[in-house]
This record gives structure tokens, C-alpha cells and sequence, in this order.
């Protein structure tokens, strides 16, 4: 009895550990992603640096758009890696979300800019109705639909383990 | 520069911890020299590894913004002591704070107990090796002390403004005192595995410190409710949600422990229980933190996250329990104690309870679990309620109840003796019916779970009402500390049904100069201000509220929204008097130009809380008498 006690509680205990080491393997932990698939908005929005507006018809094909903003701490620390990705040929738009647009682009050229151009959303309606919480947060869009959403910094694990395999299985940025 | 040193002081710090671990376990830990040379190197690192702490806090008053956390939580206009709590509103500050609390109770110990017993020194050991592995994890997966060079932000980013509260400040480091706490019992435990000598008695000792981290545990949960009453706008005391859930585990567990622990403190019966039930306490706690941290679970608490973490800390913990268990299956021969328990002696309800306890955590835990589960096979989401949690705990609570009620006459390792003429039992039994009837009959309280709460609650209040009887007039010894606490518990039982069963909510549209009419009140929407705060402007409300008898009221509930963050806030306005609360908030405002207002009457509400006071103070009350005794 004692031993089966033994046994019991020592067998129970480890595949309790096991069932979370299983879990935490899997790719689903990563809270801050999303995969759901959903028409991008429409939107007309002024770019940060002109009175042009960018509409839908300017974002065709495959893109990242990355939600930033100057007084966001976390953005400066992933706009690094979103300069190297740039660097690699991958087209980022960039969202500036309620911000001034002179803090904007004086942070813009401290930092560097990874971005293709970028929209002036002051009052945060495109990001609104695409379900931005805050900043940083990244999108991958496809032919009008997001495919990927992350909440948080993108780094090089984040783009490994979240942003790399939908890539891959959409065979997407290959012409360059 | 500063940074640097603080690190330095640290990883120093990690050291020498790790040096108290393979002393306390490689050497002869017989010898007192041997004793007192871990005791001593124990002390240094842990101040050393305070002063670290306490240049970080310096750092975060002065604003110094190169170090990257600080920048991302906190910022120049923030007053003194918000500055000192951004410490602790996100991982990788509150990390450090833990670790700080968790080798200040281990310093406190190593302070204040004296005997050089080898016990002592293999409970050192297992404290350091506890706290090196928490070290770790905060210098190599989340490290509070990376910078932010060169160009440091110059005014620091916005925090949280829901953050921004004085009891949220004090929440995280009570419960988080009331976490680790429990390291002493555990490493006593271990030590006494480690050493394999049934006649130690570590049992007696360690009461004191466990009911000092019960009551602190309880206070950090209380706080948390309250703040989540009126900070959030939820409006409840308790809302199922999953980190209340790990919160409560370790609570649960604790109580079962405590209440072991007096047992096996008298006669070794219940070891196998004391034992396993400190491993599991601290197992808990453990396992509160791998949930919030590793990103599991979305919650209102749960911190931004690196599957790095999550990793680590399963190992981890995975680790440190499961050594614990191994080691206790080996011992278990020791632990058997070969004296039977007498059925219907205070042991055999402890024990009872203990069962009823286990069934409470297991069900928790199956709650909790039970949507990873079912996401990892089915790969959708799912969550479990308050239905589920409240058909487990109210029959099981109710049950643990009346077996605490016969457990008050009994005695230990003696039958319990009925003697039904003139028995106290019976008298507050009699009284309790009469309660419930009248309640029945002229409160209109008529739902069955409710009538049988009263009744239980009662029951447990005039019994121990009868028990102070007899201690003041007849003498009758009684540790009169655990007799309130358990005052609490009855409170608790009965304003916990009472405020589910007479509270309401209603939301009402509603525009200005309007009157509508709720459960005899009459509630009249005055005016609307918009005003501006130092870093938000806000929609103000004001409504006059008319009781049946003419007092009239006036609550302002506000929206508010934040300027650098654009975050939208509601600040509840609350009208508290004995036995309810009139909870009003405001929502938004349609096209028609009403406002949606909610009205909630929560009756009893403060009674939960004061009731749960009454259990805290008692609790601490009690470590108290326990020390002047041993000590």
C-alpha cells in the first residue's frame, strides 16, 4: 500500500511537470500571437512626412505593418531588428500610433528608418479597427487580409518561431 | 557605472548562496563550527544582495532612466513612492522584489532562531539553493539590470495609469511576502528529510513562521479583491479568474497545513500529512509563479513573456519538487507513525478536513488546467466559471464546516464524548435553526444553499461565542487568537451568501435631468463635466441618489482617458454604508444621448473583507503567542 502510494504520488507529480513541458514546446505559447485571418480596413491616412494620403491600394502584395510610436520605450529597443529586416528586402510599413508628428520624425531620424513610408495616425483609427491594444505590434498582411498578427517586441526569436513558418508555408517576400 | 556594481553585487550574491547550499550538504553539518560558518556566509550574501536592491531602488528614485527597465516603467512626474512601486509593476522589477523577500525570510530565520542544530544549517541550505535558483533566472532570462545606452530616454515612458494606485503598490509585496514565506517550512521539511531522525521535532518551530506567511498570503489576496472591486469596475469580490485561482491554491493548502501542523506539533501522527502538505504549499506558490510568468494563462496579471522563462522556471521548480518527493518517498518509512488515529479525536477531523482541502485544490487545479487541456487536444479555447467552482467549494466548504463544528468539542487522540444534556453543541444548534427560520421567514431569503450557509455560519460563530463563554467564566483554556479567526470564517461563510444572494445589477440608459427608479432608490442623472487631470481628461457624472427614506446622496463616477497612451479608465463611484454598497459606473454614451449607467447594490460586501481582516490579525495575533511560548 505504502508503496503504491509512493509510486502514485512521485508518477502523478511528473506527468503534471510533463503535460506543461508539452505545452509550453508547443508553438501556442506565445500569447501575443494570433493567426486568424481578417480583411485589413480600409483606411486614408496622411503620411508622416507629406499631406499625401496612403490608401489601401498602396499596401498590394505582402507586407509587414509594424504599430510604433515615439513615446513607446519597447519600440526602441525592437527598431533595431526592424532595420536589419528591412536590410534583408523585407517591406515594413510603419502605423504611428497617437503621436505628435515632430516627436515622430525627430525619433525617426535619431533611430534610423526601416520603414517603406510610413502613416500618421494621430487619433488611432486604422489602428482601432485593426484591434491594436498599444505599441509595438505587427502585422503580416497578404493580398488585403491579415494572416498574422504579434502583440509585443518582434525580435530575432519572435520572427523565428511566429513570423518565419506562416512565410514559409505562404511562400511569401521570394522576389527578392 | 551604479548599474554595474548593483549587478555585480548580485552575482556575488548568487555565489555565496550556492556556497551555503554545499556547505550545509557536502560537510558535517554536526560540527558547530560548521554551523555557524554557514549561518555567517548566509548573512553576508544576503546583504550584499540588499544593498544590490536598495541602489536599484535609489536608481529608480533618482530617475535614472540608462537602465532600461526603469525607463520603460516609470517616469519623472511620477510622486516618490510611485517611482519606488514601478519597481514592481512588471517581470523582471517584481522578480527581484520576490527574491528579495524570499532571502529576507531566510535571513530573519537564520537572525532569530538560535539553537545551532544541524537542522538549522540543512534549512539554510535549502533556502539558498531555492533562492540561487531564483537568482538565476533573474540574471539569465530576465534581467533587471540591462541598460539602456547611449541615448536614455529623458522623462521615462507612462505607466499603467490602472497601475497607479496606492493599494495596487502594496498588493504584489504582501502577497508576495506571503509566498515565499512559506520557504521556511519547506526547508525545514527538507532538512528533516535530509537528516532522517523521526525525533526531531521540526514541526514546532515552523508553526510560527507558516501562520506569519498564511497571514500575509491572505492579506495579499484580500488587497488584490478589494483593489479589484474598485480600481477595475468589476464590481465582485472574487471573479474565478486564473491567477486568483494559483493565488488560492497555496491558500488553501497553507490553511490545511497550519491546521496539520498543530496536530503533528503535539503527537508525530499526522507527519505524512505536515510533510507533504509543506512541500505542496510551497509547490503551489512555485507554480503561481511559473503560471503568471511564463505567458500560460491571459489574465488582468499577466506579464509580458519569453518562452525562455516559462522553460526555466518549469525546470526549475520541476526539479526542486521533484527531488522534494523522492526524498520523501525514501523517508517514508520515518514518517509512519505507529500510533493509530483515534476515531472521533481532533486528529481524525484534521484529517478529515485535510481530504476536503485536497478535493478544494484538486478541483482548482482541474479548473485551472482543464482549458490547456482541452486547447492543446482540440485547439480551441475555452474557460471555466464561477458554475463550476461554485458547485465544488459551497457543499465542500459547507461540509469542511460541520466537521470543524464537531471538531471543537473533541480532544486529542481521545474519542469525542457526547453528552447531549446541557451541551453547548446543542445549544448553538437550536440557535441556528432559529436564525435560519427567521431569516426564511422574514428576510425572504428562500434559495436552499443560502439557508444551509446561514445556518453553517451560524452554527460556527455561536459555538465559538460558547467557547469564549467558557473561557472567560469557567477557565476553560482556549487559544483565544484561533477561536476569532475562526469568528472570521463563520463571518465569512455568512456574508458570502448573503451578499450572493440579495445583490443586484441593473444597467440603465439614462440621460441628463432624468430620473429612474431601481429597487426603491431614485436615481437622478444631475450633470456632466468634462475636466482635465494632470495626464488625462475625464468625463464626470454626477448623480443624486434618493433612498426610500429621503436621504438623499450625490456619487460621481468618471471616465478617463489618459493622454500619452490614449487608455480609457472608469473610476467607479461607490456609496458604502453596513450593509450594502450602491456601485455606480459609467459606460458609453449612445446616439440618442443617453448614457448606459450601471447600478449595482452589493450587499455585505465589506463584511467579506472585514471578515477576512478579522482572520489576518488573528493569525498574526496568534504566531505571536506561539513564539513567546517556545522562545
Amino acid at each position: 500500500m505504502t508503496v503504491f502510494l509512493r509510486v502514485f504520488i512521485l508518477c502523478v507529480s511528473l506527468m503534471f511537470f510533463y503535460f506543461f513541458y508539452l505545452y509550453i514546446e508547443e508553438d501556442k505559447y506565445y500569447p501575443g500571437a494570433s493567426f486568424q485571418t481578417s480583411n485589413m480596413p480600409l483606411f486614408e491616412l496622411e503620411d508622416l512626412y507629406s499631406d499625401d494620403v496612403i490608401t489601401n491600394s498602396d499596401i498590394e502584395g505582402a507586407h509587414l505593418i509594424n504599430v510604433w510610436a515615439s513615446w513607446c520605450i519597447t519600440c526602441r529597443i525592437e527598431h533595431g531588428f526592424l532595420v536589419k529586416l528591412s536590410s534583408q528586402g523585407i517591406p515594413i510599413m510603419g502605423l504611428n500610433y497617437k503621436d505628435a508628428r515632430i516627436d515622430a520624425i525627430n525619433w525617426i531620424t535619431k533611430f534610423g528608418d526601416p520603414y517603406e513610408f510610413i502613416i500618421h495616425d494621430l487619433k488611432g483609427e486604422l489602428a482601432l479597427d485593426m484591434g491594436v491594444t498599444g505599441a509595438p505590434e505587427t502585422f503580416l498582411i497578404n493580398n488585403g487580409k491579415i494572416i498574422a498578427h504579434y502583440r509585443g517586441e518582434v525580435n530575432e526569436m519572435i520572427w523565428s518561431d511566429v513570423f518565419s513558418p506562416i512565410i514559409k508555408k505562404e511562400n511569401l517576400f521570394n522576389d527578392n | 557605472m551604479i548599474i554595474e556594481a548593483a549587478q555585480f553585487l548580485t552575482i556575488l550574491a548568487t555565489g555565496l548562496f550556492f556556497l551555503c547550499f554545499v556547505f550545509s550538504i557536502f560537510f558535517n553539518v554536526n560540527d558547530v563550527n560548521i554551523i555557524k560558518l554557514i549561518s555567517r556566509i548566509y548573512s553576508h550574501s544576503f546583504f550584499l544582495f540588499l544593498s544590490s536592491f536598495l541602489i536599484y531602488v535609489w536608481l529608480a528614485i533618482n530617475d535614472n532612466f540608462s537602465v532600461l527597465y526603469i525607463a520603460q516603467h516609470s517616469n519623472t512626474n511620477l510622486p516618490v513612492f510611485y517611482k519606488i512601486s514601478s519597481i514592481w509593476s512588471a517581470h523582471e522589477g517584481s522578480m527581484f522584489l520576490w527574491i528579495i523577500f524570499l532571502s529576507l525570510w531566510g535571513a530573519i530565520y537564520n537572525f532569530s532562531v538560535h539553537n545551532n542544530e544541524p537542522l538549522k544549517a540543512r534549512t539554510i541550505g535549502v533556502i539558498s539553493i531555492t533562492t540561487v535558483g531564483f537568482l538565476l533566472f533573474l540574471l539569465l532570462t530576465s534581467n533587471p539590470f540591462e541598460t539602456m545606452l547611449p541615448l536614455p530616454p529623458e522623462n521615462g515612458a507612462d505607466i499603467n495609469p490602472v497601475l497607479q494606485d496606492p493599494l495596487l503598490a502594496i498588493h504584489p509585496p504582501t502577497l508576495y511576502l506571503g509566498y515565499v514565506g512559506f520557504v521556511i517550512a519547506f526547508g525545514q521539511a527538507i532538512a528533516f528529510l535530509i537528516e532522517g531522525n523521526s525525533s526531531i521535532n521540526w514541526e514546532k518551530q515552523v508553526r510560527f513562521w507558516s501562520i506569519i506567511a498564511w497571514s500575509f498570503l491572505t492579506l495579499g489576496i484580500t488587497l488584490g479583491s478589494w483593489w479589484a472591486y474598485y480600481e477595475l469596475g468589476w464590481g465582485g469580490y472574487w471573479f474565478w479568474d486564473p491567477v486568483e485561482n494559483v493565488a488560492l491554491m497555496p491558500w488553501l493548502a497553507a490553511t490545511a497545513f497550519i491546521h496539520s501542523l498543530s496536530a503533528s506539533s503535539k503527537s508525530s501522527i499526522l507527519r505524512i500529512w505536515t510533510i507533504l502538505l509543506s512541500i505542496l504549499v510551497f509547490s503551489l506558490s512555485l507554480f503561481g509563479a511559473f503560471i503568471v510568468r511564463s505567458g500560460i494563462i491571459d489574465s488582468v496579471h499577466s506579464f509580458a513573456n519569453d518562452p525562455e522563462r516559462g522553460l526555466y522556471l518549469l525546470a526549475f521548480i520541476g526539479i526542486l519538487v521533484m527531488t522534494s518527493l523522492i526524498l520523501f518517498s525514501y523517508r517514508f518509512s520515518i514518517l509512519i507513525s505507529n500510533k493509530r488515529i483515534v476515531s472521533l479525536s481532533k486528529e481524525s477531523f484534521i484529517s478529515i478536513n485535510n481530504i476536503f482541502f485536497g478535493t478544494l485544490i484538486f478541483s482548482t487545479m482541474l479548473g485551472v488546467m482543464y482549458p490547456l487541456i482541452y486547447e492543446f487536444v482540440n485547439d480551441q479555447k475555452i474557460s471555466v466559471g464561477a458554475p463550476f467552482y461554485n458547485a465544488i467549494f459551497v457543499p465542500i466548504t459547507l461540509l469542511a464546516c460541520l466537521f470543524l463544528i464537531f471538531s471543537i468539542e473533541s480532544k486529542w487522540q481521545s474519542k469525542l464524548k457526547f453528552a447531549f444534556l446541557n451541551n453547548p453543541l446543542i445549544i448553538s444548534f437550536v440557535f441556528s435553526l432559529f436564525i435560519t427560520f427567521l431569516s426564511f421567514k422574514f428576510y425572504s431569503v428562500s434559495r436552499a444553499w443560502t439557508l444551509a450557509s446561514l445556518f453553517i455560519g451560524s452554527l460556527i460563530i455561536s459555538r465559538y461565542i460558547l467557547v469564549i463563554y467558557a473561557y472567560i467564566f469557567h477557565r476553560k483554556f482556549v487559544n483565544i487568537y484561533s477561536v476569532l479567526a475562526h469568528l472570521g470564517l463563520g463571518l465569512l461563510i455568512i456574508s458570502i451568501a448573503l451578499n450572493n444572494d440579495f445583490s443586484s445589477e441593473r444597467a440603465l440608459n439614462i440621460k441628463i435631468n432624468e430620473t429612474e427608479t431601481y429597487k426603491n432608490h431614485e436615481i437622478t442623472f444631475n450633470n456632466l463635466q468634462l475636466t482635465e487631470g494632470p495626464n488625462y481628461e475625464s468625463v464626470k457624472a454626477d448623480f443624486i441618489i434618493e433612498n426610500k427614506n429621503g436621504n438623499k446622496f450625490s456619487l460621481n463616477p468618471e471616465k478617463r482617458k489618459y493622454f500619452v497612451r490614449g487608455q480609457i479608465t472608469t473610476e467607479t463611484a461607490i456609496h458604502a454604508s453596513l450593509l450594502k454598497d450602491i456601485y455606480l459606473t459609467i459606460g458609453d454614451q449612445l446616439d440618442d444621448g443617453s448614457w448606459i449607467v450601471n447600478v449595482q447594490f452589493n450587499y455585505f460586501i465589506r463584511w467579506i473583507w472585514f471578515s477576512a481582516t478579522l482572520m489576518i490579525i488573528s493569525g498574526l495575533f496568534l504566531a505571536r503567542s506561539l513564539n513567546r511560548v517556545h522562545s
